[in-house]
């Protein structure tokens, strides 16, 4: 790039200064945070004991450890039946928990949309804080808090992932009604409608598809998480990696890996196909 | 407003589609309960030690245990929130360095070769979505040792998929003309990037990013559980010594934490667009 001094902006400009690329107070915000950033990361780095050197070599030595250690992957072991029935049963608890959680998430998406919240003093911050409390526990802490009520086993795994999946489809749902066209609704309720027939024919039917679309959604990502519900003992394929890891077989732990990000990838295709059959059908 | 047909022949035929796609809804609705059905019977049902959850009372019982605060625990927290913290910021940073040249690769009209690097890139982003934070940190701390490190190298691989698929979106989703006239005077392929692409894509890129950031305080707090440091090393420690009020105080302070994040990316956000 050549020298510049004056840009498009300033020819009309009679009065406007030579042209500057730094602007005095926009410049100086705007660099100043840059550099209060990298100070903050810099004194992280510090406060949380990194060693520099180690991370520049991270990834070499994440390549090095997987070629000495997690290669050749025992594929013998995850093609086990025993291991394939723990696949079914990851699926069969994504399947549940997503389904589950969609119920419960369609209500508080309709308490926690604001334009059409049946009561917004009470209702409406009931709804946003329960989507907000089930989004902010990660679901491994769901499973190892609904573990230690219920016991191992799918049931808790099942809960955990319907925690899960309310604070995930909430939000999304709550957005979603929150875009809606005003129209129907306020013709409704000049009709003297109650707010839940509000919701069931003016909300529902302008909603509808984007709902599907995001139940598919959640399924995908609910299995995602299923994956590793077991390894805190909810049950499925996690319970089988829990096990390996800590048995240091690392060729198993590989074959595991593996098989989970296949498994994933076909949900990720089916999910994709469903959403496009979906708007097709609409 | 188009006129709506109302002579039978067409009433009887929108009667006729109603009905078919009434029975297709239906059909549809039965398969799903059916699933459901066989679902519950398998995971449910036999998989579930009933006598182990004892009834109600049972319940209830395990439930009450977190219902108290155990505020001794106030001061043991500050530092590993702090970590926490860090972690999260450090992670997306990383992950925004790792995800540029993922991108790159993965953005079909900047990609240096169609036909084997650009698989390459979109197979990078599905990897780093597709494996679980938990798996990652597994990975991590078995290459690097215990500590903070394994928990920011694992959230940043973790959000690399997320914040390269939407900035290949956004490469592929621009204006060419920037590109053409910079390409026109004489720009060589890092000007064409950094004076055409980069500020087209910098909104969405940065909003992305924010995001991430607000979902990897979710996973930081985790990372513990797996020995990476921050509060998951706490709550597993606390719920080792079954003291449940401990427990419910770091999740206090998890929610804490992330009711902030939420906070602060809401304001950047609207600072950003």
């Amino acid at each position: 790039m050549t020298e510049q001094t004056t840009t498009p902006d300033t020819i009309g400009a009679a009065d406007a200064p030579k042209w500057s690329r730094y602007k005095y107070p926009e410049s100086l915000y705007k660099h100043g945070t840059l550099l209060l950033i990298l100070l903050f990361l810099g004194y992280s780095l510090h406060f949380l004991n990194v060693d520099i050197g180690l991370l520049i070599g991270a990834l070499g030595r994440f390549a090095g450890v997987v070629s000495d250690r997690y290669y050749p992957p025992d594929l013998e072991y995850v093609l086990d039946w025993g291991y394939l029935a723990s696949i079914l049963d990851t699926l069969q608890m994504s399947f549940l928990g997503g389904f589950a959680g969609v119920c419960l998430a369609i209500p508080l998406a309709w308490f926690s949309a604001w334009n059409v919240s049946p009561n917004r003093r009470v209702l409406f911050p009931l709804g946003r804080l329960g989507v907000i409390s089930c989004r902010a526990i990660h679901e491994t802490i769901w499973t190892i808090l609904f573990v230690s009520v219920l016991g191992f086993g799918m049931l808790a795994g099942v809960s955990a992932l319907t925690m899960f999946c309310i604070g995930f489809a909430g939000k999304l749902f709550a957005d979603e009604i929150e875009a809606i066209d005003m129209g129907p609704v306020e013709a409704m309720r000049a009709a003297g409608a109650s707010s839940f027939q509000v919701f069931l024919f003016a909300v529902v039917p302008q909603v509808r598809v984007a709902f599907t679309g995001i139940a598919i959604y959640t399924w995908d990502v609910a299995f995602r998480a299923a994956t590793v519900v077991g390894f805190f003992g909810g049950g499925g394929m996690g319970w089988y990696l829990k096990r390996n890891v800590q048995q240091l077989e690392n060729l198993r732990v590989a074959a595991i890996i593996l098989s989970i990000i296949v498994m994933v990838l076909i949900a990720e295709f089916l999910s994709g196909w469903l959403r496009a059959a979906v708007n097709r059908a609409k | 407003m188009t006129a709506i047909d109302v002579s039978p022949a067409a009433l009887a035929q929108q009667g006729d589609l109603r009905r078919k796609r009434f029975l297709k809804m239906g059909l549809i609705w039965a398969l799903v309960l059916v699933f459901i059905g066989w679902c519950v019977q398998g995971t449910i049902i036999e998989d579930t030690d009933w006598s182990r959850i004892g009834g109600r009372n049972g319940i209830l019982a395990s439930v009450g245990r977190y219902f108290s605060l155990d505020l001794g625990l106030l001061p043991e927290l500050v530092i590993p929130t702090l970590e926490t913290f860090m972690m999260a910021c450090v992670g997306t940073v990383l992950g925004c360095f790792f995800s540029l040249p993922v991108a790159w690769l993965g953005a079909a009209n900047v990609t240096p070769s169609k036909a084997i690097l650009y698989p390459v890139g979109r197979f990078l982003m599905v990897l780093s979505r597709s494996v679980h934070e938990i798996v990652w940190a597994l990975i991590f701390v078995s290459a690097v040792g215990l500590g903070a490190l394994p928990g920011i190298l694992a959230i940043a691989m973790r959000s690399v998929g997320f914040i390269s698929k939407i900035t290949a979106e956004a490469i592929e989703n621009i204006d060419a003309k920037p590109v053409e006239a910079i390409r026109a005077v004489g720009g060589n392929q890092f000007q064409v990037m950094y004076y055409g692409i980069l500020p087209q894509i910098y909104p969405v890129v940065l909003a992305t990013v924010i995001f991430e950031w607000d979902i990897n305080i979710r996973r930081s707090a985790v990372m513990g559980l797996v020995g990476a440091g921050g509060l998951g090393l706490l709550f597993f420690r606390q719920m080792n010594s079954f003291n449940y009020s401990g427990v419910s105080m770091v999740i206090v302070a998890i929610l804490l934490l992330i009711l902030l994040g939420e906070v602060i990316s809401h304001y950047l956000r609207k600072a950003v667009i």
